[in-house]
């Protein structure tokens, strides 16, 4: 068990590591003098060489490539991102401004996945195969096709072009999150009502589930204790997948309605080639992902001790 | 089966096809005639610049639906040949490569994309190398478990006894053992670098103008959604028909493959 | 000619072969007898090196053994050949192997000798009964002219009738080409009629090693007599004592 743990630490460190060195990586070989980039970002203008330089040597890039990687790296494992290229303010509270943005759209946009997927995964399952089932499936095949930009656009136009319901641009009221978080809701829903629909037909065939209606074990009691446990798992893996998936809608979603959040932090900073703040955004977001995933390794072991690596 | 050869022949003859049949040029300026609504000279109307939306779609296949090849093909080699390496490379290259593959999953592939692509700078080179270099890790997980448990098999075993050539045994033994999984995802991942190249191209990060990608031109179409509508409606429902149709077929040949299995 | 020196094989965590040490020499067959579990299939493991000594070495001929192509006849005579490829290919897969063209004159002659008609080797494996898979594993293992043939059990799944033609066939080919062979088998009889020496092993060493017929006539160690006596009282040795 101890090794177990042990294990699983080593490999989400080797693993955030290993997307430290590819992000950096990246940006050192990114094509360009990433410090005339910095330069024309933060001046807008042509700037003599020695400014270029100081640069330059302010940033580590005249060392080596790993003399620069840990003169990159030491700050940030102390929590210090640096400032921004351009506007040269600190990125770490922006970055948290932004967040502040992004949590309730995620959440938000979980809970209406949620709400949807739900009854519509247990109404489906309940006739496995007739045509209630054959909507749903319908329903979340298309949803899965639909890109969410796309889907975004089609909201705006409806709800807030023609009909001139609901707030498009921008995150001024409160309002201003319905519709971003429905355009996420909706890939949420189509994502997870296929995944709950296949566990749930699953935990329901389970060859003991029989014995117990013979006993004369009430349907629900059955759907409470013995089914819930089985799906648990399956869902947790789901949260760890629908992270990613929210991330990523989200990235999409902020920029369709130029709403402030991490999406349009990043998609901003790479636009400005403002290396900080896109730093700042991997590394968060990859740590992130990795935490999540050491604790769900960790839940499945709680859950299921037959179960040594999720992914081995 | 047959209806998979179906929609798959469809999809290619439309990347392959669509140009020719393409009732106008693609990129012929028309100021005078800009954003008309369907006629029956241009079926689909036309786009800010009098373009012939119709001939831009079909001309798009060929870009949006042929990249997404190019990159589920390109992701598929390289994860396979990383995945076979781990299983058979032995234990140090076998974690190195596995880690490796957790970096790279730990974060949403189209994000990473985005990031790998606006930072390389926008172009379709750009885009080919970040839809690649962030879509090869499912096959290299399903590519090293596969070749983990055929390692160990007889016939492997007496084709290395015969002194059969690399190449020789990975066609013959490995292959068609890793053939029917590796199918299953490259058609899932062929609808996601779909989404994937219209995705950068509406963030401007993918193929760009005046090429008339299904993403780069839902960008422009986006500016006009006031006035024409309908211009942003026809590239979101040639992404959502494309990849509609690899996503069923993708399920019709999973179940396919499970019914195989069953039956033996 | 084949020397094993002192060889030791891990499995897990448990020693399964200890201090193992033989030598075999082309035209002679040695038989290879004891319980199951000995570690018979071990030693055939790591003297072609599919499992790792942890001590010790195997030659052929003071050189490693993989460049001379020895081959194999696996004791699960299924799992040796490929259910995506017709049995044909299969056996051929040694000659193609090496480059060499297929000979069909040698391949007829296997096949009559091991009575196997053609039309079974356009089949894939699993449409073909065990005892002909087993036989058309020994084809395969003797089609390419091999100068070492390890046998794991060759005759197991066979009839009294075939197990005969066969073990004439193998002692024929052997008589002309002049092959070393290394047989695991269960069968002291088959041990006595055709092998020149033969090893009994058990809990991973070996108990005694000897010619063949002294050991039927006089047993050195106990578990030799038990074994022996064992094969008489269901009447396989009568025919050679
Ligand atoms: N992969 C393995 N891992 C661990 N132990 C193994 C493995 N394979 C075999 N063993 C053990 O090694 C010992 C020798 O096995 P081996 O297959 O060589 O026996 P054998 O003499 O061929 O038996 P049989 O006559 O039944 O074929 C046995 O105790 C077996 O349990
Ligand atoms: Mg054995």
């Amino acid at each position: 068990m101890i090794r177990f743990f042990i294990g699983l630490f080593l490999r989400a460190t080797v693993v955030l590591a290993g997307t430290a060195l590819a992000t950096f990586a990246l940006l050192w070989h990114a094509p360009g003098d990433p410090a005339l980039a910095v330069a024309l970002a933060r001046y807008r203008a042509v700037v003599p060489d020695a400014v270029i330089d100081q640069i330059r040597a302010e940033a580590g890039f005249d060392t080596g490539f790993w003399t620069a990687f840990v003169h990159w790296l030491a700050p940030m494992l102390r929590g210090d991102f640096g400032q921004s290229a351009v506007t040269g303010r600190d990125v770490g509270p922006d970055l948290l401004t932004a967040l502040s943005y992004t949590t309730p759209l995620a959440l938000l946009g979980l809970l209406i996945g949620l709400a949807i997927s739900i009854p519509l995964a247990l109404v489906a399952t309940k006739r496995p195969g007739q045509w209630m089932d054959r909507i749903s499936v319908a329903l979340a095949s298309i949803g899965a096709a639909i890109p969410s930009y796309w889907l975004g656009l089609l909201l705006i136009l409806l709800f807030a072009v023609q009909l001139g319901w609901l707030p498009a641009m921008g995150a001024r009221t409160a309002a201003h999150i319905i519709l971003p978080a429905l355009t996420l809701g909706l890939g949420v829903a189509a994502s997870l009502t296929r995944i709950l629909r296949s566990g749930l037909l699953e935990a329901r065939g389970q060859a003991f589930l029989p014995a117990f209606h013979r006993r004369g074990v009430g349907a629900h009691a059955v759907e409470r204790d013995h089914i819930a446990p089985h799906a648990a798992i399956p869902v947790i893996t789901v949260f760890g997948l629908e992270l990613a998936f929210l991330l990523e809608g989200a990235v999409m979603v902020e920029v369709i309605f130029a709403r402030p959040g991490l999406g349009t932090f990043l998609v901003g900073a790479i636009e400005a080639r403002d290396f900080p703040k896109v730093q700042a955004v991997v590394i968060v977001a990859a740590t992130l992902f990795v935490t999540v995933n050491l604790l769900i390794d960790l839940l499945y072991r709680v859950l299921d001790p037959r179960i040594g690596e999720r992914n081995a | 089966m047959r209806s998979i050869m179906l929609l798959s022949g469809a999809l290619l003859a439309l990347a392959v096809l669509g140009p020719l049949i393409a009732p106008n040029d693609p990129m012929a300026i028309d100021i005078p005639n800009r954003l008309g609504p369907p006629n029956p000279e241009h079926w689909l109307g036309t786009d800010a610049m009098g373009r012939d939306i119709l001939s831009r779609l079909l001309h798009g296949a060929r870009w949006t639906i042929g990249l997404a090849f190019l990159i589920s093909v390109a992701g598929l080699l390289v994860g396979t040949a990383l995945g076979l390496l781990s299983a058979l490379g032995g234990k140090v290259v076998d974690w190195g490569l596995m880690r490796a593959t957790d970096t790279f999953l730990a974060f949403p592939d189209l994000v990473a994309a985005v990031v790998v692509a606006g930072l390389l700078g926008a172009s379709t080179g750009s885009l080919i190398f970040a839809l690649t270099v962030t879509g090869w890790m499912r096959y290299a997980r399903v590519a090293r478990g596969i070749g983990l448990s055929v390692k160990s098999r007889g016939y492997v075993i007496q084709a290395q006894l015969a002194g059969l050539s690399p190449l020789a045994t990975a066609r013959w033994h490995y292959l068609p053992s890793l053939l029917p999984s590796l199918t299953v995802i490259w058609t899932g991942m062929f609808a996601r670098a779909i989404l994937g190249i219209s995705a950068l191209g509406f963030l401007g990060f993918g193929v760009q103008p005046p090429v008339p990608e299904w993403g780069t031109m839902l960008l422009d179409a986006r500016i006009h959604m006031r006035s024409t509508p309908l211009q942003m409606i026809w590239p979101g429902i040639a992404v959502v028909c494309s990849v509609l149709a690899i996503n069923l077929a993708g399920d019709a040949l999973r179940d396919d493959l499970a019914g195989q299995h069953h039956a033996q | 000619m084949l020397n094993v020196d002192r060889i030791s094989v891990r499995r897990g965590k448990a020693l399964v072969l200890r201090d193992i040490s033989l030598s075999l020499e082309p035209r002679r067959t040695l038989a290879v007898v004891g319980e199951s579990g000995a570690g018979k299939s071990t030693l055939i493991a790591a003297i072609l090196g599919l499992v790792p000594c942890a001590r010790g070495h195997v030659t052929w001929s003071g050189a490693p053994l993989g460049s001379a192509r020895p081959s194999l006849v696996m004791q699960e005579p299924r799992s040796a050949f490929n259910p995506q490829l017709s049995l044909r290919r299969s056996v051929l897969e040694p000659c193609v192997a090496q480059g060499l063209a297929p000979d069909t004159r040698r391949l007829e002659r296997l096949c009559d000798g091991l009575e196997l008609t053609s039309d079974l080797l356009d089949r894939r494996p699993f449409e073909v009964s065990i005892g002909q898979v087993q036989r058309i594993g020994i084809l395969r293992a003797l089609i390419a002219a091999p100068p070492l043939v390890l046998f794991d059990e060759p005759l197991s799944a066979l009839d009294a009738v075939r197990q005969k033609h066969t073990a004439r066939l193998i002692a024929d080919l052997q008589a002309e080409e002049g092959f070393a062979a290394l047989v695991v088998t269960h069968d002291l009889g088959y041990a006595a009629a055709y092998a020149d020496d033969i090893a009994v092993l058990r809990a991973g060493k070996i108990e005694e090693i000897g010619a063949a017929k002294a050991f039927v006539a006089a047993p050195q160690t106990a578990y030799g007599r038990t074994l022996r006596d064992a094969a008489f009282a269901l009447g396989a040795l009568e025919r050679v004592a």
